[in-house]
């Protein structure tokens, strides 16, 4: 069978998550490039690949598969040889596993994504910020971090319900964290400080899943610096003139 | 190990889903009835089975768990003789139903609760009706509907994915859509009159699963009733309902 392709942008967490897994388990695949900053998941092309227009995207074959839980779910199923901890077969440790990736959708993603969009990244795609909107995000992530620390990293393992080598859930839950990077110092000390339970355990999970987490992250601190120079710029008294079209999606 | 407990509030979309699912596939369980309204799911009992006080939740022997798609998926693996519709084996279409129980957490629930909250049920759970929630909502509902429309309900299946008998994913969907149910009669005609196969879906999986789909909807018939009685007092009297209970969380 032809290799698998993975429709991409490194800056969408969902997408660095489906990518580093594929690195960790040496599944052979082609990383295709799909630029949410150029629009470019709103072509025809890629709308024939995943009809909502999100990424990640997956082609094995003939089939098309697009969410990353499933995507992930896939992979870890499809492909002989991924050790059991990524997606457990037994049964109840299994579902446990999906509690938390159902929990994510509503409570740490709902958080994270629009908070951090409304706070920094909204100007780098063209878009005006919204106060209202990033303190409602906050709330929810907040609450969610306080979660993770409390009920779902309990327990002696350094993973997500006590375990002891991460699965599918730690990875996309701590790479949606990871665009918290994105945020001032002060900021992130504010929102990611008191959780240090979370912090270990997004170290825990780059070390288990080291090099490519951090390569695969390169671009998010690219990014970082454009926001840092952006903002030192504004400090200046230098107005930003250069706004790049408005856009209508979201990371 | 002991038999299956599943605490619910029937007023909730994915309590339904759950004991819908168990009497239709015969699996012998004890329902234990958690009141929302009475602020029961926050009890220290309750807390024990589930830290984050929300239904549905079940203990099966050692295992508790929450997150209502997560315990379907448990419940279609664990028991015996449960049809392959619900939860295919065949590892493309399971995986299509992963995706779209995945979508649905930021888009169709997303859309509905908030919606029936904040325009309907917030003053009975002790919360303030937000129209301006209820409009954000409006409008992940309505792109949720066209979705389902166009995209997950394409094909002549007449179930999701081009199905021709229910998934788990038919069976939450529909529950969620069924919440729908309470608002006032032209709102509901016109926010889904316009999806001509999302009804037909609706009545599909009614029919799938009755005579257990009506019967556990039953509760709601029961509170249409009465948001239509207070609607026409309010409409006689010019007042609305009085906010009696103390303030619970959300549906
Ligand atoms: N729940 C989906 C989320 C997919 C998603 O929201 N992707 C974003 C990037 S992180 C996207 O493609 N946005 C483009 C747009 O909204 O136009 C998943 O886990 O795959
Ligand atoms: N994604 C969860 C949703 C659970 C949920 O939100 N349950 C609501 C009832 S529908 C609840 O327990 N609300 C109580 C509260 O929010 O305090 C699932 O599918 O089980």
């Amino acid at each position: 069978m032809l290799k698998v392709k993975v429709y991409a942008d490194r800056m969408s967490q969902p997408s660095r998550a489906v990518l580093i897994f594929c690195k960790v388990n040496g599944i052979e695949f082609d990383e295709i490039k799909v630029e949410i900053s150029k629009r470019q998941q709103l072509s025809p092309e890629f709308a024939d690949i995943n009809p909502f227009k999100k990424l990640p995207a997956i082609v094995d074959g003939r089939f098309k598969l697009f969410e990353s839980h499933a995507i992930l779910i896939y992979l870890a199923s499809a492909f002989p040889g991924i050790p059991d901890h990524w997606y457990p077969a037994d049964l109840s440790r299994r579902a446990r596993v999906h509690s938390v990736l159902d929990w994510h959708h509503l409570n740490l993603r709902h958080g994270a994504a629009p908070f951090v969009l409304h706070t920094v990244l909204a100007p780098v795609l063209g878009l005006p910020l919204n106060p209202q909107a990033a303190a409602e995000a906050e709330k929810i992530l907040i609450s969610s971090l306080s979660k993770l620390e409390n009920i779902w990293l309990k327990g002696n393992g350094r993973y997500l319900l006590g375990g002891l080598r991460p699965s599918i859930a730690d990875l996309s839950l701590v790479c949606e964290i990871m665009q918290l990077e994105l945020l001032d110092e002060k900021d992130q000390e504010r929102i990611l400080g008191p959780h240090k339970k979370v912090q270990q355990w997004i170290e825990s999970t780059r070390d288990a899943t080291r090099p490519h987490f951090d390569e695969v992250h390169k671009v998010l601190y690219k990014v970082k610096e454009i926001i840092r120079a952006k903002k030192s710029n504004q400090g200046d008294g230098v107005m930003q003139s250069r706004t790049k079209t408005p856009l209508a999606s979201k990371m | 190990m002991g038999k299956l407990k599943v605490y619910a509030d029937r007023m909730s979309q994915p309590s339904r889903a759950v004991i819908i699912f168990c009497r239709i596939s015969g699996i012998d369980f004890e329902e234990i009835k958690v009141d929302i309204s009475k602020g029961q799911h926050l009890s220290p009992d309750f807390t024990e089975v589930n830290p984050l006080q929300k239904v549905p939740a079940i203990v099966h022997g050692s295992l508790k768990l929450s997150e209502s798609h997560a315990i379907l998926v448990y419940l279609a693996s664990a028991f015996t003789g449960i049809a392959d519709h619900w939860y295919p084996t065949e590892l493309s279409r399971r995986s299509k139903i992963n995706s779209v129980m995945d979508w649905h957490h930021s888009n169709l629930r997303n859309g509905a609760v908030n919606y029936a909250i904040n325009t309907t049920l917030a003053p009975a759970l002790g919360r303030q009706l937000n129209p301006k929630a209820a409009s954000e909502a409006e409008k992940v509902l309505l792109s949720s509907l066209k979705t389902l429309e166009d995209i997950w309900l394409d094909g002549d299946g007449g179930f999701l994915c081009n199905g021709i008998q229910p998934s788990l994913a038919d069976l939450s969907m529909v529950c969620e859509l069924m919440q729908l149910e309470v608002l006032d009669e032209r709102d509901r005609n016109r926010i889904l009159s316009p999806y001509k196969k999302v009804l037909q879906w609706i009545e599909n999986t009614r029919t799938a699963t009755n005579p257990h789909f009506e019967e556990v909807h039953n509760i709601l018939y029961k509170a249409k009733k009465k948001f239509e009685q207070q609607r026409a007092r309010t409409a006689e009297t010019g007042t609305s309902p009085s906010n009696k209970t103390g303030g619970y969380s959300k549906i």
